[in-house]
């Protein structure tokens, strides 16, 4: 792998080995792997994918003993541990408890579960990033501005779209009826919560953390198991059952799957010798590298696990462009398209682990 | 509503506005191009620090995150190349929001970030950074239709509006830059490609389109200002900084 300048068979020419050429000029180094002369192949990235390709997660769920439900998901070199973990909220405030006395119903509108959920912080998203998973981040501070970016994100992600349900985290009581009235069914009332704290701790970063996160975060979530809570009404209290088999599992809505594109914009000036006008790429899954070139980012969630795919369904979930302005709007239909693309891989992996 | 703008209002601050329109109050300063620390120092061109203060306490997760979006999009209009090894600091300080805000049911970053855009924009010419183009932005809401038909999208509603309209099925901000381009986005809800983008046209037309535009104004219009996009009135409060500026000319 070794290329010095000082071969046998090559004269000592005025180039540059591989890793220092990426240093010294990322740009540059960048460009010339996108506009390979090899007519042969398609161009390909320096990470050996080609610009459309995306990289396969691998999803092993399960692996925490202390936490409800834990996942770790790798991306490449970017690998996540997600750990979700339910605590009790026992003192819900009288305005949240008459909120859920009308929510008893069973079927309500996703809008008013998600203020129920958002207003009393049921879910608690958390990222951490550990020593040594990416160069950028410096031990010991507080969380840097890329972290507190990534839980802003999850967390508004994990609201908008309506993924958990307020009454898989309800705790309710239904007090026996009265000996008066056997036959009268008695209101069932809200007496807590579960609130569901979900760490998302990165062991290496190679690119792309949000999706790696947000996958850590499903595989985890769907294989969350919540112990059956119940109000003790001698105790006054609320109890867990300890038998596993009581448990219940969260039923999550849909399947959202985040795919980040990064835009490289070629420099037109240094590759003049080239005649086709291709000088910015759409790079789908960008590592770190590409990354640190790239300016502008594009990320599309799309869920389409009601079975449509066309430009007409409602699938998008959430698009999120910053830093540039390469993507327009035929560009952005392109993306979108991969990203229904990349909806399918992931929900085949995803699928073929539960 | 066309929305308010005051410039360099601040004497101690390289570059200021005040910004006012649908409720949203929000003071942006600049200082640069000013020393830079010397971790942040970037040999070929210069840091951009954006700082966003709330209304109420200290900054959140949500003003890091409104931080990063700004930071990446003025980063790609500000001239960076052309004053390297400095720093660009911009302070956003939101003054008032509107009272309905908490009760719209809509992402409070999404409807603040047009504002906060506007702002910081408005302050960095105001403190006369090199930039290669000036951005516009708007908020587009598409409430959720109760029958099958499609729902009119709200251009830059106000929260009341917002109130009103409730629920709201998705909401979509646009920043597009002075020759058209799209320079942000960030749409969230439940929406298909085409309302998306519908949205992201309606957004255009308020935003940048040349003429018979649909006006911010929509008619309710008070002034009798009618059919002015937001690059018209950005064109206007330039000018009349210029004029400001160029009063000892113009003096008797």
């Amino acid at each position: 792998m070794m290329a010095t300048t000082t071969s046998t068979h090559q004269p000592p020419a005025l180039s540059f080995p591989r890793p220092i050429f990426a240093a010294v000029s990322p740009h540059p180094f960048l460009q010339a792997h996108l506009t390979a002369p090899n007519a042969r192949k398609a161009p390909q990235r320096a990470n050996g994918r080609t610009a459309q390709e995306f990289r396969t997660p691998g999803i092993n769920t399960g692996s925490l003993t202390h936490c409800n439900g834990s996942a770790v998901v790798r991306l490449g070199n970017t690998s996540v541990v997600c750990g979700a973990r339910a605590e009790i909220l026992a003192d819900v405030d009288a305005a949240a408890a008459a909120n859920g006395a009308i929510a008893g119903a069973d079927e309500q509108d996703p809008d008013e579960e998600r203020e129920e959920i958002e207003s009393l912080r049921l879910l608690v998203p958390n990222v951490e990033l550990s020593t040594g998973s990416t160069p950028q981040h410096i031990p010991g501070n507080a969380p840097s501005s890329f972290a507190q970016t990534l839980i802003t994100r999850i967390r508004s992600l994990l609201l908008s779209t309506h993924l958990l349900r307020a009454s898989d985290l309800r705790i309710l009581y239904t007090p026996p009826s009265s000996p008066d009235e056997p036959d009268e069914a008695t209101a069932a009332e809200l007496k807590g919560y579960w609130v569901l704290y979900i760490d998302i701790f990165y062991i290496s970063i190679d690119g792309n953390a949000f999706d790696a996160a947000w996958l850590g975060l499903l595989a985890a979530l769907q294989k969350t198991l919540i112990p059956h809570a119940f109000w003790d009404e001698d105790l006054e209290t609320i109890l867990c059952s300890d038998d596993p088999s009581d448990a219940h599992s969260l039923s999550l809505r849909g399947l959202p799957i985040p795919s980040t594109f990064a835009v490289f914009e070629g420099k037109r000036d240094w590759d003049e010798c080239s005649e086709d006008d291709e000088t910015d790429w759409m790079l789908s899954d960008p590592d770190a590298f590409e990354e640190s070139v790239c300016r502008e980012s594009v990320c599309v969630v799309v869920d389409c696990s009601a079975g449509k795919k066309g430009a007409k369904d409602g699938i998008l979930r959430r698009v999120e462009k910053s830093g540039g302005g390469v993507v327009d709007r035929e560009g952005m239909r392109g993306l979108v398209r991969r990203a229904v693309e990349r909806w399918g891989v992931v929900e085949a992996v995803f699928s073929g682990k539960t | 509503m066309a929305p308010e703008a005051i410039l360099s209002h601040l004497h101690r601050a390289d570059g200021s506005a005040t910004y006012t329109h649908n409720g949203y109050c929000v003071i942006g300063a600049v200082n640069g191009p000013i020393e830079v620390q010397r971790r942040d120092e970037m040999p070929e061109e210069a840091t951009v620090e954006v700082n966003v203060r709330p209304a109420v306490g200290v900054g959140s997760p949500k003003e890091r995150h409104l931080e990063t979006l700004l930071h990446n999009t003025l980063r790609s209009i500000i001239l960076t190349r052309s004053i390297p090894r400095t720093l660009v600091q911009i302070t956003l300080q939101v003054r008032s929001l509107p009272e309905e805000e908490i009760s719209t049911g809509v992402n409070t970053t999404l409807t603040l970030l047009p504002h906060i855009l506007h702002t910081a924009l408005l302050a960095l010419l105001s403190a006369s950074i090199p930039l290669s183009t000036v951005l516009t932005s708007t908020l587009i809401a598409i409430p959720s239709a109760p029958n099958a038909r499609p729902a009119t999208p709200l251009v830059s509603p106000t929260a009341p509006e917002l109130l009103r309209a409730k629920p709201i099925r998705s909401v979509h901000v646009f920043a597009f830059a002075g020759d058209g381009r799209m320079l942000l986005n960030e749409s969230d809800g439940v929406f298909s490609f085409e309302e998306w983008d519908e949205a992201a046209e309606a957004a255009e037309e308020v935003c940048c389109k040349e003429e018979g535009g649909v006006g911010l104004g929509e008619g309710v219009d008070v002034d009798g200002k009618e059919g002015t996009n937001l690059e018209i009135w950005l064109r206007e409060v330039v000018k009349r900084k210029v004029e400001l500026e160029q009063r000892w000319k113009s003096a008797r």
